[in-house]
């Protein structure tokens, strides 16, 4: 099993109400993968149960082959290399752009090696080292969303999961964050993205699912999955 | 064998706090959780003391003043906590309680420290089983009422209430002022049969205690305060032998209960074993249940702009 | 003047034990996002176990009854935590707020039958002996007071802004998912927070039962109310505000006590709470969202 994560049947519910009913997907290592699915069809849900936010009713997640997830509080799990970028961006606004990142790596020992993470982050995002004293709640929607990437990439994750960043965002901010999480990508860390903007996000994914009402009812290589009916007619407004 | 005697007045006071109980469980329909019950009670205790005994109004017109200035004090207070989130709500109904309870202590015209004494004892057994039946008979029919509907409509989600029309300023003004009256009834009952009414049965430790009862019981249907004020009316009674340490023993009830309730407390029946035993048929709650978590509590500001936006545009 | 300025200073002394209580009450609120009812009980249980160890401890004197409220306080309050507070992370805010009720009526009953529900005296831990500064009268035991509480307040608030673990109670407190999933053990912060609330509690317990020579079963049921009221008026977004807030409230009620009636003066906490919140409901500066 060469997948980075695998997820077999996981069922996750609200209460009675079922948000995920019985979902099988992985990743490979170095991919990036694109969950696609309207408002309430289980993305985030999805997301926080790998990030173990919350606990599902049926299913198993494994990491790497060998570590199950479901075993593991949220706190193990990033210590293995899983970093979130959270829908919403989820920012510690009263804190400073800089604390935002260092908490991106609070329990990571080496003080020198998270400084000069930090140090990098800043160098590819100048706009950030700038304003590193700021509040975080004070940045724009586009900022806030590179200081949400930078923090999750201070801890040297080996996956990136990223929840709807194209979210509220100016179309032009939109597709800066795209080119970024092909480029995170490029760098070989596994990206699984889950977007309701199918058009860009397919642009730059190498496969994708299509997720809808809790269920996966399309998986396979991007460019395929963009030529379907049923993508195009739900996301791309209509068949071209 | 103790004779019937002995049992009357533990009856007496379960069949009062089940009233009272009962009163906190309409105005709680709306989302209110009060924590001025007993300064209420107190209020409509002192009402009735007051009329029968300086004024020498008979017994049942001093109840439904008792009753009536209840009311008037869950208007206020409804109005007052308007603005307020579930949490801070809670919390000022209890400094109300404690405020009112403070000031009965210094009054001296209602006896101030010294409580108000002189009350006839009109309060039997037989009065009490009709105050405990007025206020189940009033909640149940409340409860089934499109009012009751339109209460937990606010109760658990105000802004979508508002947008299908109900009046949240409205609705809880009324469920406040509604359950407060019972309140008030039962506690010009009540001071008819304690005869006296003292400020320290206004204090925020006495509300807690019908709290209890109530959130014991389950907040979601009617059985719930009933079963929440029987037991824990007469589990400390039963246990008054081992007199020192009933309390004792009553707080462990309090925290097992708690350790145990797998579904949390706002659970859409009463204590689980309950359902099974009684026969009632307990009726489940018609909307979908909100837990109060504590980011509702720490960030309140959300939730209330939404809830002054929505009374405002009333 | 005068009475003014003593009064103040009295106010001074009293509201800054209401400050470590609600501090202790404050942590335990924003960070485990819990109502923790038995904190003053903590705070009680605190007071008698520093009076048991000064009695016990021959040649006992002040620091040995201190060493001993802290002991006593931090064992409680982790027991507290252990058995009621974990198994319920996560529930409804009322749940723990009702099981922690039942463990202060249990920890007041209990000490209640032991040393029976009057107060009782205090070991004599400190000398009574007044020092003027200026047109002021303070006794010996009001200013050890004041200043163990000032240092137990410093030490808290530099455990919030400067320590590591400090620091990510703030970010569990805005957002306690997100801090998990970057790598903060929020049990075991909790656990520590938890800790450091009651040791807070139990030695200032000490100063605060040398200060009036008596202690009680149920002192902390007016305590724990104020507290409660200071933390609710601060609002959670400044740490520093609830120490603030009960300062001023203990100079408020020592100036109602001087000029107007002392038997308002339990009153004047409630009259603020419901002032403030009506106005403010977010508590006078605001939470994490304003």
């Amino acid at each position: 099993m060469s997948a980075l994560l695998h997820i077999e049947g996981l069922a996750v519910s609200y209460g009675s109400v079922p948000a995920v009913d019985g979902v099988s997907l992985e990743i490979e290592p170095g991919e990036l993968r694109v969950i696609l699915g309207a408002n309430g069809a289980g993305k985030t849900t999805i997301i926080k149960t790998i990030m173990g936010l919350l606990k599902p009713q049926r299913g198993t997640i494994r990491f790497d082959g060998e570590h199950d997830l479901l075993r593991l509080r949220p706190h193990q799990i990033h210590r293995l290399g899983i970093a979130w970028v959270p829908e919403g961006r989820q920012l510690w606004n009263t804190m400073t752009v800089l604390d935002n990142l260092r908490m991106g790596a609070f329990e990571v020992p080496d003080e020198n090696a998270v400084n000069r993470r930090i140090g990098e982050m800043f160098e590819r995002f100048p706009r950030l080292a700038e304003r590193r004293h700021q509040l975080a709640g004070s940045l724009s929607g586009g900022e806030q969303q590179m200081v949400a990437i930078a923090r999750a990439l201070v801890s040297s994750p080996r996956l990136l999961l990223m929840d709807e960043p194209s979210l509220g965002l100016a179309p032009i901010v939109v597709r800066d964050v795209f080119m970024l999480a092909q480029e995170i990508n490029r760098l070989g860390i596994a990206v699984l993205m889950v977007e309701q903007n199918a058009r860009q996000s397919l642009k730059v994914a190498h496969s994708a699912y299509l997720l809808e009402l809790g269920r996966v009812v399309e998986a396979g290589p991007a460019a395929e999955i963009a030529g379907k009916k049923s993508v195009q007619e739900v996301f791309l407004g209509g068949t071209a | 064998m103790p004779n019937l005697a002995f049992f009357e007045p533990i009856a007496i006071f379960t069949l009062l706090n089940v009233a009272m109980t009962v009163g906190l469980y309409v105005t709680a329909l709306s989302g209110q959780l009060s924590m001025a019950t007993a300064a209420i009670a107190g209020v409509g205790g002192y009402a009735s003391g007051i009329l029968t005994v300086k004024f020498g109004v008979p017994f049942v017109p001093a109840v439904v003043g008792g009753a009536f200035l209840g009311g008037l004090l869950g208007c206020v207070l409804a109005l007052l906590t308007l603005k307020m989130r579930d949490f801070i709500l809670k919390l000022t109904t209890l400094a109300a309680g404690e405020a009112l309870s403070v000031l009965a202590f210094n009054w001296d015209y209602i006896g101030g420290a010294n409580s108000f004494t002189g009350l006839a004892p009109h309060t039997g057994l037989l009065t009490c089983v009709t105050v405990a039946a007025i206020s189940l008979c009033v909640a149940w029919r409340f409860d089934g009422s499109r009012l009751g509907y339109a209460a937990r409509a606010v109760r658990d989600d105000p802004l979508a209430a508002a947008s299908m029309g109900v009046s949240v300023a409205q609705v809880r003004i009324i469920t406040f002022a509604l359950g407060s009256a019972i309140i008030g009834m039962a506690g010009a009952v009540q001071a008819h049969y304690l005869l006296v009414v003292t400020p320290s049965q206004l204090g925020f430790f006495v509300s807690l205690n019908y709290m209890i009862f109530l959130l014991f019981g389950g907040l979601q249907t009617l059985a719930g305060p009933v079963l929440g004020a029987v037991v824990l009316t007469a589990l400390p009674e039963a246990l008054r032998f081992a007199n020192e340490y009933r309390l004792i023993v009553y707080g462990l009830i309090i925290v097992g209960v708690m350790l145990w309730r797998t579904d949390g407390l706002l659970g859409r029946t009463p204590l689980g074993v309950a359902r099974r035993i009684s026969g009632i048929t307990l009726r489940s709650a018609r909307l979908p249940q909100s837990m109060l978590r504590a980011e509702d509590v720490l960030s309140p500001s959300t939730a209330a702009a939404k809830q002054t936006a929505t009374t405002k545009s009333r | 003047m005068d009475l003014f300025l003593q009064q103040l200073s009295n106010g001074l002394v009293i509201g800054s034990t209401y400050a470590v209580v609600a501090v202790g009450f404050a942590l335990a609120f924003t960070v485990l996002r819990v109502i923790q009812f038995a904190h003053p009980d903590v705070f009680m249980i605190g007071m008698f176990s520093g009076m048991m160890a000064a009695c016990i401890v021959p040649g006992g004197g002040l620091a040995v009854a201190l060493i001993g409220g802290a002991v006593g306080s931090t064992a409680i309050g982790a027991v507290i935590e252990r058995m009621v507070v974990a198994p319920l992370r996560g529930r409804d805010v009322l749940t723990t707020l009702i099981a922690t009720l039942g463990v202060s009526i249990i920890l007041q009953n209990g000490m209640a039958a032991i040393i029976g529900p009057d107060p009782i005296p205090y070991p004599r831990l400190l000398p009574t002996q007044f020092y003027e500064i200026g047109p002021v009268l303070l006794t010996l035991r009001q200013m050890f007071c004041l200043g163990l509480c000032a240092v137990l307040l410093s030490l808290a608030s530099f455990y919030v802004r400067g320590t590591h673990i400090g620091r990510a109670t703030r970010a569990i407190a805005e957002r306690p998912d997100v801090a998990a999933a970057f790598g903060v053990d929020v049990s075991r912060v909790c656990r520590i927070t938890f800790w450091l609330a009651s040791t807070m509690a139990g030695l200032a317990a000490v100063a605060v039962g040398t200060l009036y020579g008596s202690a009680s079963a149920f002192v902390g049921l007016l305590y724990g109310l104020k507290a409660f009221v200071c933390m609710l008026v601060a609002g959670n977004r400044y740490f520093e505000a609830v120490i603030a807030v009960a300062l001023a409230l203990g100079i408020l009620e020592a100036l109602v006590t001087g000029y107007v009636s002392s038997s308002l003066r339990d009153a004047v906490a409630f009259f603020v709470l419901i002032g403030v919140l009506y106005l403010r409901p977010d508590g006078l500066f605001g939470s994490y969202t304003t």
